[in-house]
């Protein structure tokens, strides 16, 4: 990692003298409030006809999530019925952010979702869409709700990993936390989200929701160590998952990774016998 | 004269031979049993109520005590530990000297059953670790001693359930129950009748040892655990496993005991008491459960499954059964859906009969409404493969894929399947686009629904069909 | 008068009476006490059964390191597995449906049937390993001359005994062991068919078939098996092994004892412990100061020896055998006390044992069978059963006879044939493990081919060819069969050894049986 940084270094550097022309450029061709509106409302079609073809069929017209092929129901391999319920643009709750806990998502996470798709829920990535697709349909969601003219943008949470995370001690620590903060409760004592209070778990809208099941299949927002850290720092918004962000320093958020990652299977058996 | 060397060689010889004929009698004469059975007699004496008994009690003699019964083929030895099974003052006394629990003993006398016939375990040996056997392969013996949890299946080899029931042998009754009302038929066959998915069950409860692969089962390598162990997890004891089974513990015991009343060994019949017939007749709903059930659930809603890998539809809602007509779901029902899991129910296949069949069919179909969907007149149409394989790739593939299979993490279904290309004609097909299918996830993509037009759906439709060919 | 005849006739009855023990040992032994060199003598020739010894035993034959009482053990071996057998008869049923439970009982019921089922099962097993020792020993000592050749032969054909007695005992107790080995053996003698079709000539000529059915009765191991193994291993097979036995013994009675080395034998019995006769010795009476001179070989007269090195068998020979015999009963009770002979599930048709395993004295051959079951199961056998057989009449060369390896040379191209074989082979064995064989490299090959160059048969060639080889390096016959014969030892004990520990389920490679994975 270390004999790689000046080479980034330089390569930063190389990359943005290339772009200061650019910028100049951008600078000089300042746009009116009105032209400004225009160009968003042009945005925005563009967005919407993209979310008719490809987006509609499940979040619906009016973007509330009941579309026609409305709740999708999957059985896992321990036979727990899952329910996916399409999300539902209008509240403006968005469970994958890097923004702190009851603020809104920045673009980048909803770009992100967007193309990448949710394979374990079945929504499916848009890999081959345009730049432009992509930023306008983002935009096109955003107007769905209020929120999103109403609040300020909040700051991005960057995850920066410590070398010591999916280390044996490491993964001890974590389970100290699981156990100390009572993750068990719905996610099981071996993590098989069968803890006690797994039955009673609602989100938002009073759907019945069931808690991650570690051992089977990987994480919907992506299993890499800063995507469980964001989790933890971030919450679920809507969800029962609450954010840690106040209740647990970074070095026990980075712990409880090892430990996930323990549990899903995810760190390499070597590290464990060390 | 002679060599001192060969001398002294025949003298430790001598030595270790008696050593060893002393060794070897002591072994013969203090036996387990025999210490169990002095202990049971000076129990005897000591709490002797009167002096009759006394004397009665010291007159009994040591020595193997075995029950030889020609009809069932035993001759079990266990009363030679268990001595004191059928004597009620030895109720709470530890094992082994114990009186056997409940009134089981009033109409099944050792002396005419044995113990072996509901026990199991090796009736012949005469010590305990080769009689009750089930440590890690120590024993070679198929049939260990059954749980007390699972004993209740020797019940079902002689008893009908309705008798079993009445008697409150509720383990053995609600896993006869589970096991119909799970479906495990769906996939298993029981006397030529159940699916092809799994294995067949018959005389699964005295399948030997051999038969099962212990590599991931805790405990005691036992059939008991095996299957015990299969209800609760059975992608932990066979890794490719399809089956499709959640079970409190108090139903993975009861289903276990069911389990081990299914043996290949029949019990002759005048030990046999059966006080009430066998319900033959069940209704279509029933029946429904039995067969279909473990895959389709109450058939109502569709789920993709993750051990199929793909959705398993949904077939009793009016969405599939007012599209679908008898004739047609007949024709589904008794040949399969041929690279499915869906298996083919006539009756020289899974053993289905055309009554159970029909009533099946009745149970499906009852939510049939009588509304007439509005036929696609697909011949006034002339399809655009090309334009229809462009919607198609922007419309369909997310669910069905670019090559049609759907599967892996993909809810359509496999449009490639040669049911679908055979079985469903060009308005079939566009009708349930435009449509959609109602309790799946299948839209209806008409004017009322997503917006194509009908050219559209007779383009995409066109071009669905060139999956059939080849 | 009546009442003197009476009192006479009292009286002698009386003397009888109490002279009872001394004539009835006197009439027994027909020699009275063995007091004098004399009346042991006579105790040997007047006895049935010690007169196949002589008289006079040479010291050489009671050095324990020349013989170490290899033919002897094999024989109480036998006598043991003899008696434990007929007690073992009295319960054991030889039908499909009881032979199982029969065995239980002896198990659990008898009084002393376990302990004696594993004296039964340990003292023939022994039997292989001693056996196998003692023709070992013939046969470095050079022992299969000077018209002995035939005796060798006995001697290979009471080996092959040994083997089938085992096997067929292996097969009476009808559980998984039994019935499988039942049928990898009708197997290999139904292989020949694999011959016979690859030139289509099974319908004419199928004498693997033919010999598959003679061996079971039908074409599943069954009653009419049971009852076929049960048969050879009661009657035919001990009735030929005694039989054999009988002109074994015989023969070596005839053949002078056993054998010597017939120059230093002074030096080299020196330090027996056998005491010398001394001058009082020889089956003369003491008191004589004249009588026959002995005949004796040799050029002058042995002084304070008796003749050609030779003491009275009596007591001699009979304690050295009584200590032989006891040792070899101590050990057979001590392990059959503490190792119980094994009895697995009752026999399953539907189960195949995973692997199956034929009893452990027949794994080096089922090695030889997982390359081609008709090449290891019946060709080289016989080829290798051949090659034993003809070793006496190939190297007739009779200098040196009983001495361990002859000479010098002997003992360095028996070291040079033992590190050669034993690295050779486990390099082939290596080789086979990891690469596989022609079936590995290409499935179509016809399995003439594989039946024509399989490891087995190049590992043959080779150590004939590396006998060959040695008798041209040292120009002697005798030094070839040292080669090739310890080349056969080795081989034997490898390929047993892997068969037996380092072969799992689906006969692949484990280095122990904890490896294997569970089944």
């Amino acid at each position: 990692m270390n004999l790689l940084k000046p080479w980034a270094l330089l390569l930063a550097l190389a990359l943005i003298s290339l772009m200061l022309p650019f910028a100049a450029a951008a600078q000089q061709e300042e746009l009116s409030e009105e032209e400004e509106e225009a160009a968003w409302l042009a945005q925005v079609e563009l967005g919407e006809k993209y979310y008719n073809v490809n987006c509609r069929l499940c979040h619906g017209q009016k973007g509330d999530g009941k579309g026609h092929v409305s709740v999708i129901q999957y059985a896992e391999k321990n036979g727990r019925v899952l329910k996916t319920y399409p999300r539902d643009f209008t509240s403006g709750l968005y469970r994958f952010r890097s923004t702190a806990t009851g603020c809104l998502p920045d673009d980048v996470d909803l770009k992100n979702i967007i193309k990448g798709g949710i394979v374990t829920s079945f929504m499916p990535p848009q890999e081959g869409i345009s730049e432009e697709d992509l930023a306008a349909v983002a935009e096109y969601i955003k107007t769905y709700s209020e929120r999103f003219e109403e609040e300020d943008l909040c700051d991005v949470i960057v995850a920066s990993r410590p070398d010591y995370v999916a280390s044996p001690k490491s993964i001890d620590r974590g389970k100290v936390v699981y156990n100390n903060m009572k993750c068990w409760e719905c996610h099981g004592y071996e993590g098989t989200g069968d803890g006690p209070k797994a039955a009673d778990i609602k989100d938002d809208w009073g759907n019945k929701l069931l808690p991650f099941n570690f051992i089977t299949g990987a994480l919907k927002r992506g299993s890499t160590p800063e995507n469980i850290y964001m989790t933890f720092t971030a919450g679920l918004d809507g969800t029962g998952m609450p954010s840690y962000e106040d209740s647990l320093d970074e070095q026990s958020r980075w712990d409880l990774v090892s430990y996930t990652l323990k549990l899903m299977g995810l760190t390499k058996p070597e590290e464990e016998k060390h | 004269m002679h060599s001192r060397f060969y001398l002294s060689l025949l003298l430790v010889a001598s030595v270790v031979v008696i050593v060893f004929m002393w060794l070897a009698t002591d072994r013969e004469l203090s036996t387990e049993y025999e210490n169990y059975q002095a202990e049971y007699k000076d129990y005897l004496v000591k709490n002797a109520k009167d002096e009759d008994a006394r004397k009665r009690a010291a007159r009994i003699e040591t020595g193997i005590r075995q029950v030889y019964i020609p009809a069932l083929k035993k001759a079990d030895r266990c009363t030679s530990c268990h001595i004191g099974v059928e004597n009620p003052m030895m109720a709470g006394v530890g094992q082994p000297f114990t009186t056997h629990s409940g009134n089981y003993l009033k109409n099944h006398p050792v002396a005419k059953f044995g113990c072996t016939i509901c026990h199991y375990g090796q009736g012949r040996a005469t010590n305990k670790k080769e009689a009750h056997g089930g440590e890690r392969g120590v024993s070679h013996w198929d049939y260990p001693v059954i749980p007390g949890k699972y004993v209740q299946s020797a019940c079902g080899r002689c008893h009908d359930y309705k008798m079993l029931a009445d008697e409150g042998m509720e383990t053995i009754v609600l896993g006869e129950k589970l096991f119909r009302e799970k479906g495990c038929l769906g996939c298993h066959k029981v006397n030529g009748t159940g699916g092809d998915l799994g294995k067949a069950l018959d005389g699964i409860g005295s399948a030997a040892l051999h038969y099962f692969s212990m590599g991931h089962v805790k405990g005691d390598l036992t059939a008991y655990n095996w299957i015990k162990q299969h209800f609760d997890d059975p992608r932990a004891i066979v890794p490719t496993s399809e089956m499709k089974v959640t079970v409190s513990e108090e139903e993975a015991v009861a289903l276990t005991t069911y389990i081990f009343s299914m043996r290949a060994d029949e019990v002759p019949s005048k030990y046999k008491l059966v006080k009430n017939l066998p319900v033959m007749d069940r209704d279509g709903a029933s029946l429904f459960q039995m067969y279909c059930g473990g895959c389709h659930g109450d058939g109502q809603t569709s789920i993709y499954d993750e051990v199929f890998g793909r959705t398993i539809p949904a077939i009793t809602g009016s969405g599939f059964v007012n599209k679908i007509d008898d004739t047609t779901l007949r024709i589904f029902i008794e040949e399969g859906r041929p690279g499915t899991q869906m298996t083919a129910w006539k009756s020289n296949a899974a053993g289905l009969k055309k009554e159970e069949i029909d009533k099946i069919i009745g149970h499906t179909t009852k939510n049939r409404s009588g509304e007439l969907q509005q036929p696609f007149n697909f011949r006034e149409f002339t399809s655009d493969v090309g334009k229809g394989k462009a919607l198609y790739t922007q419309r369909c593939a997310f669910c069905h894929g670019d090559d049609g299979k759907g599967g892996g993490r993909k809810l359509g279904i496999n449009l490639k399947n040669e049911t679908v290309q055979k079985m469903a004609d060009p308005e079939f097909l566009a009708m349930t686009v435009r449509d959609g299918r109602k309790d799946t996830p299948m839209p209806g993509f008409g004017p009322d629904g997503e917006g194509l037009s009908e050219q559209d759906i007779a383009d995409v439709v066109g071009y669905v069909k060139t999956f059939g060919r080849k | 008068m009546m009442n003197d005849l009476n009192q006479a006739g009292l009286s002698q009855f009386k003397d009888n009476l109490r002279s009872l023990k001394d004539s009835f040992l006197g009439s027994y032994g027909r020699g009275g006490k063995p007091t004098s060199d004399k009346s042991r003598a006579a105790l040997m020739f007047n006895n049935f059964f010690l007169h196949i010894q002589g008289v006079k035993t040479h010291v050489n034959t009671l050095r324990p390191t020349y013989t170490v009482g290899l033919g002897l053990i094999s024989l109480f071996l036998l006598m043991i597995a003899f008696v434990s057998g007929v007690f073992l008869m009295i319960y054991y049923n030889p039908a499909v449906e009881n032979a199982y439970n029969t065995v239980k009982d002896i198990n659990f019921v008898v009084t002393g049937g376990r302990f004696m089922r594993n004296i039964h099962k340990w003292a023939g097993e022994a039997m292989i390993i001693f056996v196998i020792l003692h023709m070992a020993r013939v046969f470095f000592t050079g022992s299969y001359r000077k018209g002995r050749e035939f005796n060798w032969v006995i001697g290979i054909v009471l080996l092959i005994l040994t083997f089938v007695l085992n096997l067929t005992g292996y097969m009476l107790p009808w559980d998984q062991l039994s019935y499988w080995a039942m049928v990898i053996v009708a197997n290999i003698t139904g292989s020949p068919k694999v011959v016979t079709d690859i030139f289509g000539v099974t319908q004419f000529f199928d004498i693997g078939g033919f010999q598959k059915e003679l061996f079971l009765g039908g074409l599943n191991p069954g009653q009419e098996s049971l009852t076929r193994v049960y048969l050879l291993h009661i009657l035919v097979l001990p009735s030929a092994i005694l039989a054999f036995l009988g002109v074994h013994f015989w023969r070596i009675r005839k053949d002078g004892g056993l054998t010597r080395p017939e120059t230093k034998a002074a030096e080299e019995t020196a330090g027996a412990d056998i005491e010398p006769a001394g001058k009082k010795g020889g089956i003369f009476p003491t008191y004589k100061t004249y009588g026959l001179m002995e005949l004796a070989k040799g050029k002058t007269p042995a002084v304070d020896n008796d003749v050609e090195n030779t003491v009275m068998s009596w007591p001699n020979l009979i304690v050295a055998e009584c200590a032989v015999f006891m040792l070899t009963l101590a050990c057979v009770l001590a392990y059959a006390f503490y190792i119980d002979a094994p009895l697995k599930e009752l026999a399953n048709a539907a189960i195949p044992e995973n692997p199956a395993k034929a009893p452990w004295y027949f794994l080096g051959l089922q090695e030889l069978v997982s390359y081609s079951a008709f090449m290891g199961g019946i060709v080289l056998p016989v080829v290798a059963v051949i090659g034993l057989l003809l070793i006496p009449y190939l190297d007739r060369e009779d200098n040196n006879v009983g001495l361990w390896f002859t000479n010098g040379q002997g003992k360095m191209v028996a070291f040079q044939s033992f590190v050669l074989t034993a690295v050779g082979l486990v390099a082939l064995l290596a080789f086979v493990i990891n690469f596989g064989w022609f079936r590995n490299w290409w499935p179509g090959v016809p399995q003439l081919l594989i039946i024509l160059i399989n490891p087995g048969n190049l590992w043959v060639l080779a150590i004939m060819g590396w006998s060959l080889f040695t008798i041209k390096r040292t120009g002697s016959t005798r030094m070839g069969a040292i080669a090739l014969f310890t080349a056969a030892m080795v081989t034997f004990i490898i390929l047993t050894y892997t068969g037996t520990v380092l072969r799992g389920p689906n006969w692949d490679f484990f280095w122990s049986q904890s490896q294997w994975p569970m089944h």
